[in-house]
């Protein structure tokens, strides 16, 4: 099978001999002509003529934020939530942030934190644009992509200029950076320098450590273009990032230890791009990626600095990848790619190093039989060195009704290859004393603790933990574009997510300290739904509103059922009494919202920028307070919050832009349940632009 | 027509006595539904670096017939140590104890089952599970480390001469806190719902 779907875009790519514009022009408006997104189907194409649900995030609108890292961006934009999980990650369509994938440049980050990206380790500021789509793209990208896919597109070198931003605000919060760039005929470079520092913050001075300890990080960026020919150009990039954290806590019983040290992460990636036009219809892009995630940290005692603790994780990743594009006429397009990947682990908590595999092909279908009418199927196929094969097929299609009405529609299959930690994780907790155990572990695992007489007893046979299946979904999206004369624009999208096989710990057995022994499972099913609309409008010539909503239901199907058949009950904590929950008070899943939403006003006049944003998240689940391990008591949950924005920047003429900024103004805090939101937090920033216009 | 209201008439008439034959017997009163509170029984003390036990601590056991901690010598129900709960007989004592968990509210098990079902503790299992979510509680494990009693479980009980008996464990921690803490709240520390019938009969209400 493999041979044969190799051979078959060999052939492909030896037989067709032209080529040319993959950019078609359709009806959009001039002004938009510069709004072309990559990501939705792995060529250029414009934002209003695609088939799939796309955030497209400009950097004027990032600046416009004052923002500095990832998760500031991200957390404006509608349905998008941050959650705290080891690390900021994003929840999109009701998933956890393990189920979206995270491209820089169109390739993968790694070094994910049990699940979590932690999404400030992404300085903002050499960023063209983010792309944020929604709905399965596994049939493009295969693993992780199955809640969606945010890719971080960097500056190139169009000319030469350079810059200078300088920025303090709250919590001594300091950030640098620096970019030049510059392009002679055939070349051109691009460098990118970029420090952050912060001292944190403190909700609970009683208590050891800070909520947020100091950090600092930088960031190093380069990009270097050759143009061999006009059909051969060459594109070299790294990103290089590192921060250093302090740690601290105490340890021990009655008579309290200090111990502290540092946490690294070092996170960094190298992309070469060859970009090869055969003739008018065929062009090839060969990718070269390799990336690194290491972590490292000690921790130790104050008193007389002996080793406390001391880990280690590094993760490493490449990819040697082939897309071929290949223009028959205005009505047919067709996108093939094979590649392969080598992942490996090596880390504090697994034994040895462990190696993954993937080879891939992929191709994707671009029919236009009418003008108004866009068809486009595809599938990948992932052949992994431990859990076999897996096919992600896609279909959508856009159909413009009118010229302010299109429709678009799709279905897809997403998936999530089980994780090194889920296979090969080797870890008992020192202080503790519970042990975890990967798939792959869990037999020699316990085998070693009944040896040692250490199981008081096993509850699931070891053996039985086969390997774990990829976690997969069916997705539908169905959406309305609609645009209006005036300005008005509206987008509506509809999404069902029917997930199974998602991996679950489960206790395999009790040591005789009556800690358990953890391994994974393919267990739950669990299904998403929910509608979410983006309105824009002219206010005003130089006033814009944008809102947005999204309405979310996100449910265990296993726990409808129980609920259904009567199985599930409730005991009031205080009162001790226990109840039958009925269908109706069942909330879903944790740390779900069912209503988000954000408004956003927009402000320009000659040389002044403002800004005014509300977001909000509404009440969510924080854990079980009665007794059934479900979301259904009122004070099961977090009460909803709005966080409110504001910035104004005026720039001096073409050299000097100043910034001020307010982040969440009205100084909101939730100190023990949301400990991540810092209260309000002001800045001031300074940015000076040189460079020949 | 003249049918329908005759039988109308006999149900009426029936359901009149039937009232009338409960109202005699249950002269007896409804059985109490009684609590016990922080019965200690604190599981072994073990060293977590190397598994071996510090401190083996005994059983706790009650008796429903006196209604509070009686020693291991006298006739014992059910056996109290950290998370595992044991009934007279089988591998665990000399009685005809044994125990079986239902699902529903206190209120609605009304009935012990059939002496047969009762299941009791082996070598291989114990009567009523051990383990998270396969027994009475579920351990949340790391970050909160709680074990928390699952709503909806009731312990049917047979006790040590065969009587029966029904007990829903309501906390884990000392004093029965609404929001327990695994870190300063004392564990082993049970606290119960029960109800006892004292006559033979299987029921419980």
């Amino acid at each position: 099978m493999r041979t044969i779907t190799i051979a078959l875009i060999i052939s492909a790519l030896n037989i067709y001999n032209a080529f040319s514009q993959t950019v078609r022009k359709d009806s959009i408006a001039a002004i938009e002509l510069s709004e072309v997104v990559v990501t939705a189907t792995r060529t250029e194409k414009q934002l209003g003529s695609l088939t799939t649900p796309l955030t497209l995030i400009k950097k004027s609108q990032i600046q416009a934020l004052g923002a500095l890292r990832l998760t500031e961006v991200l957390q404006e934009q509608t349905g998008l939530a941050i959650i705290n999980d080891h690390g900021q990650g994003i929840q999109m369509q009701g998933f956890d942030p393990d189920y979206t994938l995270i491209l820089i440049d169109g390739e993968p980050l790694v070094g994910r934190t049990a699940g979590t990206l932690e999404l400030s380790r992404i300085a903002v500021n050499n960023i063209k644009q983010i792309e944020v789509v929604k709905g399965p793209s596994s049939s493009l990208y295969g693993s992780e992509a199955l809640a969606g896919v945010i890719n971080i597109i960097t500056d190139t070198p169009q000319r030469t200029q350079g810059g200078i931003n300088l920025q303090y605000g709250a919590n001594q919060t300091m950030n640098v950076n620096g970019q030049v760039s510059f392009r002679h005929k055939k070349l051109g470079v691009y460098l990118f320098a970029d420090r952050y520092s912060s001292q944190g913050y403190d909700f609970n001075p009683d208590v050891y450590g800070a909520t947020v300890e100091p950090y600092a990080n930088y960031t190093f960026q380069s990009k270097i273009k050759y143009d061999f020919s006009p059909n051969l150009k060459l594109t070299l990039s790294g990103r290089y990032f590192q921060e250093t954290q302090e740690q601290r806590s105490e340890v021990g019983g009655n008579t309290p230890l200090i111990v502290s040290g540092e946490g690294i992460q070092t996170d960094g990636n190298f992309l070469m791009t060859l970009d090869h036009r055969l003739n008018k219809n065929l062009k090839l892009q060969y990718r070269l990626y390799h990336t690194l995630y290491d972590t490292e940290s000690s921790l130790r005692y104050e008193t007389d600095q002996q080793m406390f603790a001391e880990s280690f994780f590094k993760q490493r990743f490449t990819r040697p990848e082939i897309v071929a594009n290949y223009y028959f006429n205005t009505q047919h397009f067709l996108t093939l790619g094979v590649g392969g990947t080598l992942e490996s682990v090596r880390a504090t908590r697994y034994d040895g190093e462990k190696t993954f595999n993937t080879q891939y092909v992929f191709g994707q279908y671009e029919w236009t039989p009418a003008k108004n009418l866009t068809v486009i199927g595809g599938a990948r196929l992932d052949m992994h060195s431990v859990y076999g094969q897996q096919l992600s097929p896609k279909f959508s299609t856009r159909y413009q009704l009118a010229p302010w009405l299109a429709l678009r529609g799709s279905v897809g299959v997403g998936f999530k290859a089980p994780d090194f930690r889920q296979l090969y994780l080797n870890f008992t907790n020192t202080t503790v004393g519970y042990s975890v155990f990967g798939t792959e572990e869990v037999v020699a695992g316990v085998d070693r603790f009944t040896q040692a007489g250490e199981i008081l007893n096993v509850f699931t046979d070891p053996s039985t933990f086969t390997t774990l299946n990829p976690e997969r979904s069916i997705a539908y999206n169905f959406g309305l574009d609609m645009k209006w004369k005036n300005g008005l624009k509206a987008e509506v999208n509809l999404f069902r997510n029917d997930i199974e096989n998602l991996i679950e710990t489960q206790i395999v057995a009790r040591k005789t300290n009556n800690q358990s022994i953890f391994s994974y499972t393919n267990l739950r099913e669990v299904f998403t739904q929910g509608a979410e609309v983006n309105v824009s409008y002219n206010l005003l010539k130089n006033l814009q509103i944008k809102g947005g909503y999204q309405y979310l239901i996100a449910k265990d199907k296993a726990v409808v059922d129980q609920l259904d058949r009567g199985e599930v009950f409730k005991r009031d904590p205080v009162t001790l009494v226990t109840t039958r929950v009925k269908p109706s008070e069942y909330g879903g899943l944790f740390n779900r919202s069912r209503h988000m939403a954000n408004i956003r006003l927009f402000y320009t006049h000659k040389a002044i920028n403002a800004s005014l944003r509300a977001v909000y998240r509404g009440r969510y689940g924080l854990g079980d307070l009665n007794g059934n391990q479900i979301l259904d008591a009122d004070n099961e949950y977090v009460a909803g919050y709005w966080l409110w924005n504001a910035s104004v920047a005026r720039e001096f003429g073409r050299l000097v832009r100043l910034q001020v900024g307010v982040d969440n103004l009205l100084d909101f805090r939730n100190e023990t349940m949301i400990p991540g939101i810092a209260g309000r937090l002001w800045y001031i920033r300074a940015s000076l632009n040189l460079g020949k216009q | 027509m003249y049918k329908s209201r005759l039988f109308l008439l006999l149900g009426l008439l029936m359901a009149f006595t039937a009232c009338k034959k409960e109202e005699s017997e249950t002269v007896t009163p409804p059985l109490e539904t009684l609590t016990f509170k922080n019965l200690e029984a604190p599981g072994d003390e073990i060293d977590r670096g190397t598994g071996q036990i510090i401190k083996a601590n005994p059983f706790i056991y009650f008796s429903f017939e006196t209604g509070g901690v009686v020693d291991a010598s006298a006739n014992w129900d059910i056996g109290f140590k950290g998370t595992t709960l044991v009934f007279n007989g089988g591998t665990s004592g000399s009685g005809q104890g044994g125990a079986l968990i239902q699902l529903g509210t206190f209120d609605e098990k009304i009935e012990a089952p059939e002496s047969t079902a009762f299941r009791t503790d082996s070598d291989s299992e114990f009567a009523v599970p051990t383990g998270s979510d396969n027994g009475w509680y579920n351990y949340s494990g790391p970050p909160n480390f709680l074990i928390t009693p699952l709503a909806g479980r009731i312990i049917m009980v047979k006790t040590n001469d065969g009587k029966y008996a029904k007990v829903e464990v309501l906390s884990y921690y000392k004093d029965a806190p609404a929001q327990p803490n695994a870190f300063t709240d004392q564990s082993g520390t049970y606290t119960f719902r029960y109800m006892y019938q004292a006559d033979g009969s299987r029921t419980l209400k």
